[in-house]
């Protein structure tokens, strides 16, 4: 009876208690699409980059996808983290040296777009998808050097701007590591011998990120910076008071790209989304509003922008400079350090 | 419960007073508030849902008034003309205006042409302008055959940036000639949706991959929008932990999702307060219980405490207690009775005391009685020697027999063998022969088998003695035959005779009779007391008969009692 009594309170108190939570619970579920439109992207590129044309692939595939931001080198270890249960389905972005180097995490596909792709852009093991072509250019601040004096690489080493260069961490950024070796390629001198005379007039100075780069130069706190083509466009447009010059000894023309992920979870998916980077549609709006060079033939290039033919180029061995990634880097570590002990 | 049950009635009181004072106060509270709860939530979900059914309505409408207004000017042969001629019309503006009357708060109206070109524009500015046909909404649209297609772009803080695009083509006959775009921007939102949802409330517009389409605040684009997709995206639910409610609604011509953000009522801090206060109010519960049940438990526990102490002091031995204080109900009548119980034990005990000290008293008295006997033995051996010293051989036999007999006498055991007893009476019989000068004579007839037979002791002395003292007086050579005998095999006949005078004749017969003892007693003092003893220890059946002897001359008495062996004595 006691016990009985007990009982009845202890359910008493239960619902009460259940009381709480009355049809609060809704569950979202019902609006979450199921796994054959599910696409996970990692993406290194700027949001003004990858919002329109993920926005786009959802609306004419009808596929959700989830993007994950963050730096090239960061989201690469992330995958190379997860190889065993891949999270991601696509790796959006980043130059490709960088890419090849984390070849074992990528399953090789080659895009249906592949002939329509200029040649020197692509991969011969289908590694990667080319996504723009991005020409390392040196900037300067108009009203602080005037146009003679930034003509090319060997400028950088000449002792006037010693400390008023501005060049990122190769380590972090992926175009000033492309920099870095166009500089030591472009030079008739060894390469560690420019290398080392470089850390020499940087003055042990290095810039966080990329962006500071242009940001150090427009602000005046640099006289000339090492960048990409694209973002010197871009800061030119905005009106900032930059000139951007193709250095005359040559310069590279790494292209970044995409890469499917091995084990991939939405592997279709993800070819559709690889297909649709080098899509027609897609590289004319890169080319349009980006300030990129798509790396298809048939796309025009925005009107400002010197054609291809016309820059110099030096000779840029992907294969082998994203194998000699960590010696190169070991070695600016090296002589940055020993230039600032000094 | 066990531990529960073996505490003390007053722990046990105690924690009945906590729990019926706490246990409904807590229960209530906690019913009232779910009650509000319910209620007050129920409420606001029903309002919810009437805004956001508000909300839903008016996309409804200003969407069916698109295609409406999109239709008119499809099949409108200015525009058409127009389009197809890529000449300026100023008509074509005036048919635009017309068409977007009521729809241009929210929503401009451009006109493009096939390159993407846009020609005509409700927009303040100048219409000049581009888009690409390849991309975006135009791209839909002509993936969509020209009809009228619904496009939502991301969310953008940009003041007359398209969040909704509308667009059909326009075509002239089969031929497509241009396109038709409406655009909401975000002022066109807050215009088409003020009012709408409730001043507290929130509204999220997102397209069918859950992005922001539009926000009634800026901020929420960035954080809210990318959690709720996150969650969607994990197929997860609404935080119940959250402070604000959700209703999700779908728009089906836009295919937009409109996501009511409604600030919960009872906010997990209202909650918590509500808790909080609900807590208070149990603790000082709590501490009035205790305080009440403590002094009412006290005050009923105080009789019985009293009570029981009380026992305790009886169960030490003292029996002074008294319980005081008594009062008028139960508990007192218990107490009462106690009070008597204590009373009446210790009259009990000092009777019993008392008792004990009279029987002490007794045997002290009797251990001094047989004291005196002990003199009287070691006197008269004292002077059974002085005699022999001094060759009175009479008086030293006399003192020895005596002193035989005394301490016979004083002997512990109340039962001897029968030749113990004749040695006695043999003494006995010395000692009057010494008195009566010899003129007595005795004579012992038993046979040798009964001398073990157990008797009472001193039970011959006296018949002898009564023999001696009444049936011989005067008669001279007088004589005593000792007889005993075996009477049907278990019984021992004991027969004194002498050659008196004999009895009277109405002493006859059983002794011990009522009129016997009367008469008798004084004179017959022995035989009574050996009648008495016979009774006494083997029944009324046995005794002492008289008689006469059958020569005439003489009594006989008679003691039959049963045969008893030593070693198989007592009754």
């Amino acid at each position: 009876m006691r016990r009985r009594g007990l009982v009845l309170l202890l359910a008493a108190v239960l619902v009460l208690f259940s009381g709480c939570g009355y049809a609060n619970v809704q569950s979202l579920k019902e609006y979450a699409p199921d796994d054959a439109h599910r696409l996970v992207v990692y993406t290194s590129h700027k949001q003004e980059v990858w919002w329109p044309i993920i926005k786009e692939f959802e609306e004419r595939t009808g596929i959700w996808v989830d993007v994950k931001t963050g730096g090239t080198n960061e989201l690469l270890e992330q995958i190379e983290k997860e190889q065993d249960a891949p999270q991601a389905d696509v790796m959006f972005g980043g130059g490709v040296e960088s890419l090849c180097s984390y070849a074992d995490c990528f399953t090789p596909y080659a895009s249906v777009e592949a002939n329509q792709i200029l040649p020197r852009f692509r991969d011969e093991k289908n590694r990667w998808t080319p996504f723009s072509s991005l020409p390392v250019v040196l900037v300067y601040n108009t009203k602080l050097v005037s146009p003679e004096m930034v003509t090319g690489w060997q400028d950088l080493l000449n002792p006037a701007f010693c400390g008023k260069i501005a060049f990122a961490d190769p380590a972090v950024s992926g175009s000033s590591f492309t920099g870095l070796v166009t500089l030591g390629t472009a030079l008739n001198t060894p390469f560690d011998k420019v290398i080392c005379d470089f850390c020499k007039n940087l003055g042990g100075i290095q810039m966080e990120s990329s962006g500071a780069v242009l940001d150090a130069v427009c602000g005046g706190s640099a006289w000339v910076g090492v960048t990409l083509e694209e973002t010197a466009q871009k800061r030119i447009a905005a009106g900032e008071n930059l000139a951007m010059v193709y250095p005359v000894e040559g310069t590279s023309c790494v292209p970044d790209g995409s890469a499917l992920v091995k084990g991939a979870p939405h592997e279709q998916n993800a070819k559709l989304f690889l297909d649709f980077t080098v899509s027609e549609d897609v590289q004319r709006i890169l080319a349009q509003q980006f300030c990129r060079r798509s790396v298809r033939r048939e796309i025009p290039l925005a009107k400002d922008l010197t054609p291809l033919e016309e820059i110099p180029l030096v000779e840029y061995d992907i294969n082998n400079t994203s194998k000699n990634r960590e010696p190169i880097l070991m070695s600016w570590a090296f002589y940055l350090d020993w230039e600032e002990n000094e | 419960m066990k531990k529960l049950r073996s505490r003390s009635f007053r722990k046990r009181l105690f924690m009945a007073f906590l729990l019926v004072s706490l246990v409904p106060m807590l229960l209530c509270t906690l019913l009232l508030v779910q009650i509000v709860r319910m209620r007050v939530e129920q409420s606001a979900q029903q309002e919810a849902e009437h805004s956001l059914a508000n909300v839903v309505d008016s996309m409804d409408t200003v969407t069916a008034s698109f295609i409406q207004a999109a239709n008119t000017l499809q099949k409108d042969p200015v525009i058409i003309k127009a389009l197809d001629d890529h000449d300026f019309n100023i008509e074509v503006y005036d048919k635009l205006f017309s068409a977007s009357e009521e729809l241009r708060t929210y929503a401009r109206f451009d006109l493009y042409d096939m390159q993407g070109k846009r020609l005509y524009s409700t927009k303040k500015q100048s219409a000049a302008g581009a888009s690409d046909v390849n991309w975006g909404i135009l791209h839909s649209v002509n993936e969509n055959a020209g009809k009228f297609t619904f496009v939502a772009n991301g969310y953008s803080s940009i003041a007359d940036k398209p969040l909704l695009q509308g667009a059909a083509t326009i075509q002239k006959g089969e031929k497509p000639v241009g396109y038709l775009v409406i655009s909401i921007d975000k002022s066109g939102f807050q215009r088409l949706f003020e009012n709408e949802y409730g001043t507290q409330n929130e509204l999220l517009v997102l397209n069918k991959y859950w992005r922001p389409v539009y926000c009634s605040q800026s901020v929420m684009a960035g954080n809210l929008a990318v959690e709720l997709r996150q969650k969607v995206l994990e197929g997860a639910v609404f935080d119940k932990k959250d402070d604000f409610f959700y209703r999700v609604a779908f728009q089906k011509s836009t295919g937009l999702y409109f996501v009511l953000q409604q600030p919960r009522v009872f906010s997990q801090s209202t909650l918590r307060l509500i808790y909080t206060a609900s807590f208070a109010i149990a603790l000082v519960c709590v501490a009035i219980s205790v305080f009440v049940s403590f002094k009412l438990s006290k005050q009923m526990f105080r009789p019985i405490q009293e009570l029981q102490s009380a026992i305790h002091e009886v169960e030490q031995n003292n029996l002074d207690v008294q319980v005081c204080n008594i009062e008028k109900d139960e508990l007192g009548r218990l107490a009462q009775q106690f009070n008597e119980m204590v009373i009446a034990l210790k009259y009990n005990q000092r009777q019993l005391v008392e008792n004990q000290t009279a029987l002490n008293e007794a045997q002290i008295r009797m251990l001094q009685a047989q004291l005196n006997p002990h003199f009287l033995c070691n006197t008269l051996d004292t002077m059974k020697w002085i005699s022999k010293i001094n060759r009175v051989p009479q008086v030293a036999l006399m003192a020895t027999n005596l002193a035989d007999i005394l301490r016979f006498c004083i002997s512990p055991e109340q039962f001897v063998t029968l030749d113990k007893e004749l040695d006695l009476l043999q003494r006995y019989i010395e000692i009057q022969q010494i008195r009566l000068s010899n003129k007595l004579e005795i004579k012992l007839d038993i046979p040798a088998e009964l001398y073990q037979c157990v008797v009472p002791k001193m039970m011959l002395q006296p018949i002898v003695e009564n023999a001696i003292l009444h049936g011989l007086e005067g008669t001279e050579n007088g004589c005593i035959c000792v007889k005993a005998e075996r009477q049907d095999e278990n019984l021992l006949r004991i027969t004194v005779a002498d050659n008196g005078k004999g009895l009277p004749q109405e002493m006859l017969g059983k002794y011990a009779s009522e009129k016997c003892r009367q008469q008798q007693t004084h004179r017959h003092l022995g035989l009574y007391n050996v009648d008495t003893i016979l009774q006494k220890h083997y029944g009324a059946q046995f005794g002492l008969y008289l008689s006469n002897a059958a020569q005439g001359q003489g009594a006989v008495i008679t003691a039959i009692l049963p045969i008893h062996r030593k070693g198989t004595e007592q009754c």
